[in-house]
């Protein structure tokens, strides 16, 4: 099943001008541990959709509010030349087709 | 007495829940007038409002323009003031004028003295200037106080030579300090959202994890509901607790929605750092009261040993001048990605002859990468594809030129197998080159370490008097 299937919500954000967070929240607690235990939801494959190096990758489970973020440098900052979204709230495409188990 | 002056000493007098209500989000887009009415008439102690964000880029606090329209921004800041007064609670305005520099500060400040005349509104008015003096930061890099994070290259005195406004963002001390002078309105430059809602809390005495943790969340509005929404929200704080009820009946804040704003725009939902100290949500509880309300519990907070301000700057880095335009050719959009550079190629060939190049000239094509930051191999072309060519060159009349040379040689570019020997770009309107005035980027995102967070930001009073017409 593809994530956006079980997900409520699946929003990317900036988190100040240098890092992107991208948050997926769950409706129940069974979706939510069948989801933060995927391994397609692993730091590896993560880094791989949106090309970055593992180790740039942060990935935290919040059990109380059903959610999983994933923290991301930005590889242009907000507003420099070349940017092409400067909220970054367009940047969760990626994450929509991830294969759920 | 004035207002702050007046909820201080009544709460410490009889110490009861205080309640707070967060207006706005973001000043300046309108505010549902029924859920603000149903704000105002639960009596708060306070009206809060936030007006600014770094996330709106670079250009309005270089520029030192309001991403907001004066007229909405006017209406807005006379709704609150208005019943601010006719309450007689302090306003609190953080991040004025979309981005806290000087001049949106400025701005604000003659908005809310217009509306005073006119009203003829008395009031005592707090005003917090943001602006962080270049000496200051020069001597703050020789001294080795200023802070890296998130990858940002060292900062330079060039850097800070070169920014057109340099901002610090204020926590509660200026805040606090307003509030115990007196006054009626608090108007501050950059400023930590959680500073408009927290400090109140802190001169009462409250503890400041709850306090910090329920202005983290009502500075939002009503955001942290299902549906969420700009509406206004009240919380009630007490010394265990705070409870969240949003002024849309619409709006329910349950323990799930609530706990699931702490992620929002945040790297860390369990622990977050402040200009005073350090929020630990770690062992935050949401509970619900009824359908429509949540109270929360929990929050920590440790002071700070070391305070830093976090600091923001823009640079201007030339003019900016775009090009608008469409294409529905297969064969075009097929080949575009490597059409394109060849295009620049050529304008670049026309526009320089015997210099050297003095601009950038880039594309975003929409349906291919206009949006997104990565873009998996092998997906079918799209149908259309819209381009926008972006020039940024050192002045107006410079930029503009490489776009509508680039405009000409991109409608008329022969490549092979071009069927659509016409033209191959659609242009939704003419001139479909826009210019757009000077670009910016921040070159300034650094922590200065401080020994006296609180003497960057000095608060002056400003008193207006526009007593009532006789009779």
């Amino acid at each position: 099943m593809k994530l956006s299937d079980i997900a409520q919500v699946i929003r990317s954000k900036n988190a100040g001008p240098r890092r992107l967070t991208l948050d997926i929240m769950l409706g129940s607690d069974a979706d939510y541990q069948r989801v933060v235990q995927s391994p397609t939801l692993g730091r590896d494959h993560i880094a791989g959709l949106f090309r970055v190096a593992a180790e740039d990758v942060i990935i935290i489970p919040y059990p109380v509010g059903r959610a999983i973020k994933i923290v991301l440098a930005r590889q242009v900052m907000a507003g420099d030349p070349g940017d092409r979204d400067i909220y970054g709230a367009q940047q969760h495409a990626p994450l929509l087709g991830i294969e759920i188990p | 007495m004035s207002a702050s002056g007046r909820v201080i000493a009544e709460l410490r007098r009889s110490p009861r829940p205080i309640r707070l209500l967060g207006a706005s989000g973001q000043l300046g887009y309108g505010i549902p007038a029924p859920s603000f009415r149903a704000g105002i008439e639960r009596k708060p102690d306070l009206i809060g409002c936030d007006m600014g964000s770094i996330d709106i880029g670079p250009t309005y606090l270089g520029k030192g323009e309001m991403a907001t329209s004066p007229q909405a921004t006017r209406r807005d800041l006379r709704r609150v003031l208005q019943a601010a007064r006719s309450l007689d609670v302090p306003l609190v305005i953080g991040t004025a004028g979309s981005a806290g520099a000087a001049p949106h500060l400025d701005a604000t400040l003659a908005t809310l003295r217009e509306i005073a005349q006119a009203d003829r509104l008395s009031f005592r008015m707090a005003v917090i200037r943001a602006d962080i003096p270049r000496p200051l930061l020069a001597s703050a890099v020789q001294a080795g106080n200023i802070v890296s994070f998130d990858g940002m290259p060292a900062l330079t005195e060039a850097d800070i030579a070169d920014a057109a406004h340099i901002v610090g963002q204020m926590g509660m001390g200026p805040f606090r300090k307003a509030l115990e002078a007196d006054v009626d309105v608090i108007v501050a430059g950059r400023a930590c959202d959680t500073a408009i809602f927290a400090s109140l809390p802190a001169v009462l005495g409250l503890p400041v994890g709850l306090a910090m943790h329920m202005a983290k969340i009502i500075e939002c509005g009503s955001l942290c509901c299902v549906p969420g929404g700009r509406d206004p929200i009240l919380a009630e704080l007490d010394h265990d607790g705070f409870v969240l009820e949003s002024m849309n009946p619409e709006r329910r804040a349950t323990p799930t929605s609530v706990a699931a704003h702490s992620l929002y725009e945040q790297a860390d939902p369990f622990t977050m750092q402040e200009p005073d100290g350090t929020l630990d949500l770690t062992h935050a509880r949401y509970e619900s009261v009824d359908d429509r309300r949540a109270r929360v519990s929990g929050a920590v907070w440790r002071d700070t040993t070391q305070p830093t301000i976090k600091l923001e700057g823009a640079c201007r880095i030339g003019e900016r001048a775009v090009l608008l335009c469409g294409s529905a050719d297969p064969r075009f959009i097929a080949q575009c990605k490597a059409l394109l550079p060849k295009v620049a190629e050529l304008v670049q060939s026309l526009v320089c002859e015997d210099q050297p190049v003095d601009y950038t000239l880039t594309f975003r094509v929409y349906g291919i990468d206009g949006v997104r930051m990565v873009v998996p191999e092998n997906e079918p072309p799209p149908q259309e594809i819209f381009i926008i060519g972006e020039c940024i060159a050192s002045t107006p009349e410079r930029a503009a030129e490489v776009v509508r040379s680039c405009k000409q040689f991109l409608l008329h570019y022969g490549y092979p197998g071009r069927l659509s020997t016409a033209g191959n770009i659609a242009f939704p309107f003419t001139p479909p080159e826009v210019s757009l005035g000077p670009a910016y980027r921040f070159n300034v995102y650094h922590l200065l370490r401080v020994e006296d967070a609180d003497s960057l930001f000095p608060v002056e009073i400003e008193t207006m008097s526009n007593a009532s017409a006789p009779g």
